[in-house]
């Protein structure tokens, strides 16, 4: 943990509350207090009714592989020895698309539309990360 | 009015830097640059419709033999065969190195002017019939149309509406393509052909020298050399003009001498799109 050599979220206003989740392993979104739209990345306004009226929910960590790529490059000296890795877009439950990594299989076993579950990564005493893994 | 573009992108590093540059907090799960972005959208084509590397090699495989014709193209002097696509490193899958554009040293030049003024020019002026943009904009990670309606329907339809001509009247097409899924997605959502049905169209040499729709015939980005936007739009100009030695549309190439060349561009991943239609006076 103390030589992590990844890069780390960039925290801001819009995303703190969604990392201060992640921290206790929970995947929190903005939902609309007028439209019900659950957005990601989080915003001040609903992109669909412009509304500013917002709740945090806590998201199921349930969802499917909506695509997904496999490195076989690392374009940063970090992800050397994680290659052949897959990053994959995961639609969730609740509607929200989330750029993240598939692990917990090989990387030609993963499909589009796999139903995946969210598992925590521990990167720092400030971070953990949302990957996901196939439901068994 | 000069158009130009110029880049030492092959022997700097500034392409590169640029290319896997932070976007938000992609580069936390180890997410970076173009080529992935496109791989992204082109894995969610081949769960959507009948697309991948059976697809992308004749796309590949095509626009290298146009390269092979014309002795400023990067790869000029290469042949490539379907072994040789197949047997290409990995680089994101699912493209491997063979489905991704090149970085150049160079750069490209348009001059731009009314069509009073061309006539008095040395060269035969190309006219601008139609021009057409759409842009869906959305980030990769929240995009839904990376399967198509890609901003080509949109931008295509404009076009060709402004040129009043359909797209029987194309004689060939000089299509931006960073990848060679982005040639595919393009010509797809321009109306060629129905979605999967591009494996079908590019087989037997649909757009190779004696093709019966001419495609890239420079090479384009992925074997001629990558000047942006400029890469296709000057070879449409060239061809128009019957500047283009052994790689002339026409006779020489055994294709339909070009009255009516199409154009994209397209930005982002996915996310702008241009399509301009160029003619013979």
């Amino acid at each position: 943990m103390v030589d992590y050599n990844k890069p780390l979220p960039n925290v801001n206003q819009d995303s703190k509350e969604f990392w201060t989740g992640c921290k206790v392993h929970e995947l929190r979104f903005q939902k609309c207090k007028d439209c019900g739209h659950i957005r990601w990345p989080a915003s001040m306004i609903c992109p669909l009714c412009y509304s500013r009226d917002t709740q945090w929910i806590v998201a199921s960590g349930k969802g499917k592989v909506y695509t997904f790529v496999v490195y076989h490059v690392a374009y940063h000296p970090g992800f050397k020895d994680d290659v052949p890795y897959v990053v994959a877009v995961v639609e969730l439950e609740e509607g929200p698309h989330l750029l993240t990594n598939i692990v917990g299989c090989k990387p030609d076993e993963v499909r589009c539309d796999m139903p995946v579950e969210v598992t925590w990564e521990d990167i720092t005493e400030e971070f953990s990360l949302p990957q996901f893994r196939p439901i068994s | 009015m000069v158009l130009s573009y110029g880049h030492n992108a092959f022997s700097s590093d500034s392409m590169r830097r640029l290319l896997v540059e932070r976007n938000a907090d992609d580069a936390v799960f180890g997410h970076f640059g173009a080529a992935a972005g496109y791989a992204l959208a082109a894995r969610r084509g081949m769960h959507s419709f009948r697309t991948g590397p059976e697809t992308w090699k004749h796309i590949a495989v095509g626009q290298r033999k146009w390269a092979n014709l014309n002795p400023v193209a990067t790869m000029y002097e290469r042949t490539m065969t379907f072994d040789d696509y197949y047997n290409a490193r990995w680089v994101v899958a699912p493209f491997r190195l063979l489905d991704n554009c090149l970085m150049t040293d160079g750069g490209r030049a348009i001059v731009i002017t009314s069509a009073e003024r061309a006539r008095d020019l040395r060269h035969p002026p190309v006219l601008i019939m139609g021009m057409g943009q759409h842009n869906p904009a959305y980030d990769v990670h929240q995009a839904t149309h990376l399967t198509g309606p890609t901003g080509a329907k949109k931008a295509g339809e404009m076009a060709l509406t402004m040129a009043g001509i359909t797209i029987e009247d194309i004689d060939a097409c000089e299509i931006y393509d960073c990848f060679t899924y982005t040639v595919e997605i393009t010509l797809q959502d321009y109306g060629f052909f129905g979605p999967g049905e591009g494996q079908d169209w590019f087989r037997g040499g649909t757009i190779e020298p004696g093709g019966g729709m001419p495609v890239n015939t420079s090479g384009g980005q992925l074997s001629e050399a990558y000047y942006m936007g400029l890469t296709p739009l000057s070879e449409a100009a060239m061809q128009l003009m019957g500047r283009c030695g052994r790689r002339q549309l026409g006779p020489t190439t055994n294709t339909k001498s070009p009255a009516v060349i199409l154009c994209s561009d397209t930005g982002g991943i996915l996310q702008t799109h241009t399509c301009i239609i160029l003619r013979r006076p």
